[in-house]
């Protein structure tokens, strides 16, 4: 995959949409440069030099058969990067991610945020990995992955990797399989939401932190009242 | 004159995970009445009020509970709060990303619907939000929050209250509304629960401590030990409680 560079100083921002039925989907503001990526296997390759900065929004939608591949590499000091995803598998979707982040420098920061809703028979895999250089002191990295699993038989993975060689360094992975609060549901329920929707705003209480990547408020709530639509009558 | 009776519960038994925790719990509960349920720590307090409200982690094993003469057990926890009961948890929970207004619009337009009502417009839940919000001296900024996170043990018990007072219950429980609340604050909840009050309308208040029966005045204290009420009088028997403790109710 050719590798796009982000040159010193500037900003990318995009909201990837990689797989999926994306039909109704809204039409946002330039703010968000929106790609739709085509294929199964998709790859993303960065390179972000000094006080460059990425962020992007992956968003893998129902319906997707596809693995996402992110290659970044933090070369200048003072490069961050949020890389924030969802996939939504309601039924029999296989999606594998896969997202390397390596800060080669000092000074750079990476925050990695996926989340997942897992139902039906489908599968899905994440694989995050963090790199630090011998070089790259003085390096913030996190790196979370969270999945909402609904159904016996669909099947969640998730598989951290920290690959720290500097030392003055402040590293966080976390990885979470879960299933629906019940104490959260009975609690909506007592105050007359119905279980169907009671279920479906855990859902959207669950993925919205995913959403706080997107700037515009109009952009960010045009696409929460897409995904609640798509969670409302998917899941 | 039973036409009065809103909530009567008889011979309940309910576990859970196989403990039995109430043992047979005889409760009538009338339009007006302030009932008060204390009872020493893991007396099956807060058991009976999650059973009241639907908790599906309980299983009722024995006994019915009639509530405006439907059967209470049948019904889904949504279905009893539409039809009147509201239960103010002792432990509210957090709901990040669901604002205070979406998750209230959420739950007041869920009962209209389920009273086959139109929801209410725009401009008409503003008002109605407004309104309650004052009651327990919520600023208006609070509307926009999510739901409990960051919030103090007050604003939660407020929360609770504002909620209440939302949802306009027939009979209110108010599970352990006292504990975590500073004074000012226990004074503005049960300010506004008593201003709640109606002749139509009854509340059950379950409390280990005394503290806010000074606000909120009961007509019918009981104590309940080991799953059973063990003794029902008048408010006197509050006083008898904190001289002597609960060792001195057999």
């Amino acid at each position: 995959m050719p590798t796009k560079t982000i040159n010193q100083g500037g900003t990318y921002r995009t909201m990837l949409v990689a797989a999926g039925n994306t039909q109704g989907l809204p039409a946002l503001s330039e703010d968000c440069g929106l790609e739709m990526l085509q294929g199964t296997g998709l790859g993303v390759s960065l390179e972000i030099r000094e006080n460059a900065s990425a962020e992007i929004l992956a968003l893998i939608f129902p319906g997707a058969d596809c693995s996402l591949d992110f290659n970044i590499e933090l070369t200048g000091p003072g490069a961050s990067c949020n890389l924030y995803g969802l996939y939504l598998c309601p039924e029999a979707e296989k999606v594998s991610v896969r997202a390397d982040m390596h800060h080669k420098v000092h000074h750079c920061h990476s925050h990695q945020l996926f989340k997942g809703i897992i139902s039906g028979t489908a599968r899905s895999g994440f694989t995050g990995k963090i790199v630090v250089s011998p070089d790259a002191q003085v390096t913030e990295a996190y790196q979370e992955n969270h999945n909402l699993l609904l159904s016996d038989t669909a099947v969640a993975d998730t598989s951290p990797q920290l690959e720290i060689y500097a030392d003055d360094v402040k590293c966080s992975h976390g990885a979470t399989i879960g299933r629906l609060d019940e104490d959260e549901q009975f609690y909506m329920r007592s105050r007359g939401i119905p279980e169907s929707e009671a279920r479906a705003l855990q859902m959207l209480s669950f993925i919205s932190p995913v959403l706080d990547i997107v700037r515009n408020a109009e952009d960010r709530e045009l696409l929460a009242d897409y995904i609640g639509n798509i969670i409302r009558t998917r899941f | 004159m039973d036409n009065d009776i809103l909530l009567k519960i008889e011979g309940l038994r309910a576990c859970v995970d196989d403990k039995e925790i109430l043992k047979g719990i005889d409760l009538t509960v009338r339009c007006g009445e302030t009932h008060v349920v204390m009872g020493p720590n893991g007396a099956g307090k807060s058991t009976l009020s999650s059973v009241l409200a639907g908790k599906p982690k309980y299983t009722v094993t024995e006994g019915k509970i009639t509530f405006m003469g439907r059967d209470l057990l049948a019904m889904t926890p949504e279905e009893r709060s539409w039809a009147g009961i509201f239960l103010s948890f002792q432990y509210p929970v957090e709901i990040p990303g669901v604002s205070i207004t979406n998750f209230m619009k959420t739950a007041v337009n869920s009962r209209r619907k389920a009273a086959g009502e139109d929801p209410l417009s725009a401009a008409e839940f503003l008002k109605l939000m407004r309104e309650k919000m004052a009651l327990v001296q919520m600023k208006p900024e609070f509307a926009k929050r999510e739901v409990n996170v960051g919030f103090s043990g007050g604003e939660k018990k407020r929360n609770e209250i504002f909620q209440m007072a939302m949802l306009d219950p027939v009979l209110s429980i108010l599970d352990e509304t006292d504990s975590g609340l500073d004074v000012d604050a226990l004074r503005i909840v049960a300010e506004g629960v008593n201003t709640l009050k109606t002749p139509q309308k009854a509340t059950i208040v379950i409390t280990h401590y005394q503290r806010l029966l000074d606000y909120i005045v009961p007509d019918i204290v009981h104590v309940l030990k080991d799953g059973r009420i063990v003794r029902t009088a008048g408010r006197e028997l509050v006083d008898q409680i904190e001289e002597h403790g609960y060792d001195s109710i057999a």
